[in-house]
């Protein structure tokens, strides 16, 4: 569903992403692990159109997109969410997931009709609101809603794209323990046949949740393999200091 | 996103009775100041739905209302073409000028967006000024007002030429709020929120600001043509900056992204103008102390500023209201 080919990117003299090749199939559930600074947001931002790499290339669905802008990888499919939070702050929860949804239903640049209230699009803000328990929230404004919750919105909005892979750029950053165990269950619940990648520093998490782990330092490919192997591999324990022993 | 509420209902119903009172009431000397008015508060109209809706401050709004009038000249005096069917021919010429200006600006923000429309403006003023056909410093006289005789009206009447302009600010008015409420309108909204967000859920965003820059620029050209029926001679200087200068003002001065913020705008302003300008020659600095004060003061201009203190009393209400209630609830609880 998802493939890279050597993804190359370097900032001057600092080589953010050597080589990525990676290949996600249809509803599988990634979780790319990796200290600070491995490049993890930068390969993420390659793949979704915001950064050109130097070389290598991107595949969606069989179809190379390396050329194409962030908004038409969008449109086939590609949607993330953001570690740092990206919503329209003046506006209710409805209306973010609205404004999402009204692109992918094509009703965001019609003249004649407002994209909000088209059945379409309410539709799809009410079955994505109840997939990330922002019911309650609707008609709330993210001013005034928690940090938390506004972390669901992050997912929701991606979600309201309908897309064919979601990436998540850390969901849970920042957020308690009690409600990190939520968004296990609330990535959990999501549709299997959705495909994920997910960056995530909560090893909880990403062994819950994930099919597959690849790990990253210093732009590499360390490791590629099932969460029972990356348990049990002394490099990833060398890379971590042993952070997830316990878990 | 744009919302109407019981405040704004009820300004633009007296901003309507007054006009209307106005229009039929008044003599030559105040039909010509509401004309003025509602000519102008169709032009800030069209600027506020770009910078108020849109984050696109423009200083461009003057040139495109100035394109408006000089292509309507063009089309009527000197073409010969039927008056409305060179009226609708220039608020479409001033569309596609609206919509290529907003095109190519749509990658610029904030200080070099409005750069930018600067450049095209005076782009356009130079143009207009330099070539022949336009008359040059002269400008061009003998601009003819539509004929309505048809239905009746006699547009060369002062008092008709008001009420028809009323009327049209009102279609402008009902057609701004339609705009703002569909979809397009939707998605401006949510690229002035947060564009990069906006590109990353799909959204073509360069084709969002040009599709609704050039609608602006329609209703820019619209209070052009009327400019130029209402004087019936246009000339380079409607298309300076100054006049786009002065758009932004009057929209700042009644409540950006309000819309009915910018009619008190314009009404305050041509009616500061007329009145201190028969006081003092120095009117523009009684204005700009004006302006400050609204700036400094944070609240949103004029009509801003009402709303908030309205909006703050509602808010007082309900938390009394609550406070009563609860007592009462205690008691039925016990």
């Amino acid at each position: 569903m998802l493939e890279t080919r050597n993804l190359d990117k370097s900032f001057g003299a600092v080589h953010v992403t050597r080589n990525v090749s990676l290949k996600l199939e249809r509803g599988e559930r990634r979780v790319i692990l990796g200290p600070n600074g491995a490049g993890k947001t930068t390969l993420f931002n390659q793949l979704v159109g915001e950064l050109t790499p130097d070389s290598g290339s991107v595949h969606l669905a069989g179809e190379d997109v390396t050329a194409l802008p962030v908004a038409k990888r969008a449109r086939r499919g590609l949607s993330r969410s953001y570690q740092k939070n990206t919503l329209f702050d003046g506006l209710t929860v409805e209306e973010n997931l609205g404004l999402a949804a009204a692109v992918h239903t094509g009703h965001a640049t019609q003249l004649w009709s407002d994209s909000l209230a088209k059945s379409e699009v309410r539709e799809i803000v009410a079955e994505v609101a109840e997939q990330v328990n922002l019911m309650p929230f609707l008609h709330a404004k993210v001013s005034e809603i928690s940090y938390g919750v506004r972390r669901q919105l992050e997912v929701g909005v991606a979600l309201a794209t309908r897309p064919l892979v979601l990436l998540m750029d850390e969901p849970t950053s920042g957020v308690g323990p009690e409600m990190s165990k939520g968004f296990h269950d609330l990535l959990n619940n999501l549709p299997r046949d959705l495909t994920m990648l997910i960056i995530e520093h909560d090893m909880d998490l990403a062994f819950d949740v994930a099919d597959t782990i690849t790990v990253l330092n210093y732009g590499e490919v360390v490791f590629d393999g099932l969460p029972e192997e990356a348990r049990g591999s002394t490099l990833l324990k060398e890379i971590y200091l042993g952070s997830w022993e316990n878990a | 996103m744009f919302r109407h509420n019981t405040l704004r209902y009820a300004v633009l119903i007296f901003l309507a009775g007054a006009a209307l009172f106005q229009a039929l009431t008044a003599g030559y000397f105040g039909l010509e100041i509401l004309t003025e008015i509602l000519v102008l508060a169709i032009l800030v109209l069209a600027l506020d739905i770009v910078a108020g809706f849109g984050g696109m401050v423009s200083l461009c709004h003057g040139a495109l209302a100035g394109v408006g009038a000089y292509a309507y000249a063009l089309l009527s005096a000197k073409a010969g073409i039927a008056p409305p069917v060179a009226m609708a021919g220039a608020v479409a010429v001033t569309g596609a000028a609206g919509w290529i200006i907003g095109a190519v600006c749509s990658r610029s923000h904030g200080i070099y967006f409005i750069m930018a429309t600067l450049a095209f403006g005076q782009m356009a003023y130079s143009y207009v000024f330099e070539a022949p056909v336009f008359g040059g410093d002269d400008g061009l006289g003998g601009i003819e007002r539509l004929d309505l005789s048809l239905i009746g009206l006699d547009l060369n009447d002062s008092r008709t030429f008001a009420l028809f302009c009323l009327a049209l600010l009102g279609a402008v008015y009902g057609a701004a709020v339609l705009i703002l409420r569909s979809g397009l309108g939707r998605s401006l909204s949510g690229v002035m929120h947060n564009e990069q967000r906006m590109r990353a859920l799909g959204l073509t965003v360069w084709r969002v600001k040009a599709d609704v820059f050039g609608l602006s620029g329609m209703i820019a050209g619209l209070a052009g043509v009327l400019a130029a029926q209402h004087v019936m001679f246009i000339s380079p200087g409607l298309l300076g900056w100054t006049v786009s200068g002065e758009a932004l003002v009057v929209v700042i001065l009644g409540g950006l992204g309000t819309l009915v913020g910018p009619l008190v705008g314009a009404a305050a302003f041509v009616v500061l103008k007329h009145e201190l300008s028969a006081v003092t020659t120095y009117w523009h600095l009684v204005v700009g102390v004006i302006l400050i004060a609204v700036v400094i003061s944070r609240a949103n201009g004029i009509f801003g500023w009402v709303e908030a203190r309205w909006g703050a009393r509602i808010e007082r209400r309900v938390a009394d209201a609550t406070r009563k209630q609860q007592p009462g609830e205690v008691a039925r609880d016990a």
